[in-house]
């Protein structure tokens, strides 16, 4: 667990370091990567599909009121190159999400690592190689 | 103490910021762990297999055909037509709308981080890019540049040895595609030449030099790497508009963002 958590942490701090743009279709400036949040919620729906994977998630925050956010993936190929398949998430299950989250304000945000209702942590995936350590 | 576990794990993490991400899951996908494969034999002619982009080797200095949101990086040099258009492309991606499903040409492809599969034939070699499923032909078998050829977003390539480098030249660009993510230009006066070498077992440089006169002032290079994926095959992503269209409602529009609903002036 310690060593995903600082694998986590490394990839966050060389995608932030090496100014590794994110492919966000939806705009990678939209993005606040630099101040990720955690959300656990329940998954209403996984979209499986180009050009990014998109999770939905009903969170209920501080007042009671829930609300559904709008997460983005990377594609389906950087997905499963990270772990995932399309049976990975499924509607009704508790999960938790770290995100970056849109400079908006809206529920909206880019996954950067999700742990599953058994445990199992899975990344974002990254796009091309990363440096050696 | 837990305050101070996290701190201690974001300096670690800072210093091994320039390292890679190993997870359970990774060495679950290449079906191994990692050896070092780097000194094993290889046949530098040999240029066959899947490569995936490995833009933190790019020499400092050059222009980065990634540098999205504005990070610096130099600029080549533009004439003042290809200015006004890189200046109008950027605008047009500020907007939002870097996504459709137009090939994206040779160079494009390149510089995107996903993998590319090389396949040899009799006469070619075939380029495979995994990002929207575009192929690309370079012929091997001595031919010339045609001179009658319907301009083509992928271009028409010819490819030789010359010693241990593969040169390959190619023109015959449609212009409607942009030269990176960037927004860099290319008209249909771009001459591209690539000069492959197999440099270890696992890596592959490419030195990129772009002459196009309409565009820039005068030719231009960048040198890009790329990593053997052993393990690897490429997995399919097409460019569907259905996709792209429920992506931008369920998304984009989500965080009031335009999505793709307008045309966008190249």
């Amino acid at each position: 667990m310690k060593n995903k958590r600082i694998a986590f942490f490394g990839l966050l701090a060389g995608l932030l370091l090496l100014g590794v743009p994110v492919f966000a279709h939806h705009g990678g400036s939209e993005y606040d990567f630099k101040n990720p949040i955690t959300l656990k919620g329940t998954v209403t729906e996984m979209v499986w599909s180009n050009p990014h994977c998109q999770i939905f998630l009903d969170v209920t925050d501080d007042k009671g009121k829930v609300v559904n956010w709008a997460i983005e993936t990377f594609a389906p190929a950087v997905l499963k190159r990270a772990g995932w398949t399309h049976e990975t998430l499924h509607a009704g299950e508790l999960v938790t999400v770290t995100l970056a989250p849109s400079k908006k304000g809206n529920p909206v945000g880019m996954i950067r690592k999700i742990v599953l209702a058994d445990g199992t942590e899975l990344s974002g995936g990254h796009l091309g190689e990363l440096p050696p350590q | 103490m837990r305050n101070r576990i996290v701190s201690l794990m974001v300096a670690l993490a800072a210093m091994i910021a320039f390292s890679s991400f190993t997870s359970a899951q990774a060495n679950q996908q290449t079906g191994a762990a990692k050896a070092d494969t780097k000194a094993l034999p290889f046949d530098v002619h040999d240029l066959t297999g899947i490569w995936d982009t490995a833009a933190y080797l790019q020499p400092k200095g050059e222009v980065n055909p990634l540098a999205l949101n504005h990070q610096p990086t130099p600029l080549p040099p533009f004439t003042p037509f290809g200015e006004a258009k890189y200046n109008a492309n950027v605008k047009f991606i500020d907007a939002g709308a870097v996504l459709d499903c137009d090939p994206f040409g040779t160079a494009r492809n390149f510089f995107t981080p996903r993998p590319f599969e090389i396949i040899s034939s009799r006469d070619r070699l075939l380029q495979h890019f995994e990002y929207y499923d575009n192929w690309r032909e370079i012929w091997t078998d001595g031919r010339k540049m045609p001179e009658d050829l319907e301009p083509d977003y992928m271009g028409y390539s010819t490819g030789k040895w010359e010693g241990n480098t593969f040169v390959i030249d190619s023109a015959n660009y449609n212009g409607k595609q942009f030269l990176t993510w960037t927004g860099l230009p290319l008209s249909e006066s771009m001459h591209q030449t690539e000069r492959w070498q197999r440099v270890d077992r696992d890596t592959l440089k490419i030195v990129f030099t772009f002459d196009d006169a309409k565009m820039y002032a005068k030719p231009w290079a960048i040198t890009y790497f790329y990593k053997l994926k052993s393990n690897w095959v490429l997995d399919a992503h097409p460019c569907v508009l259905s996709e792209i269209k429920e992506y931008d409602e369920k998304l984009n529009h989500a965080d009031n963002l335009p999505g793709r609903d307008y045309k966008p002036g190249k």
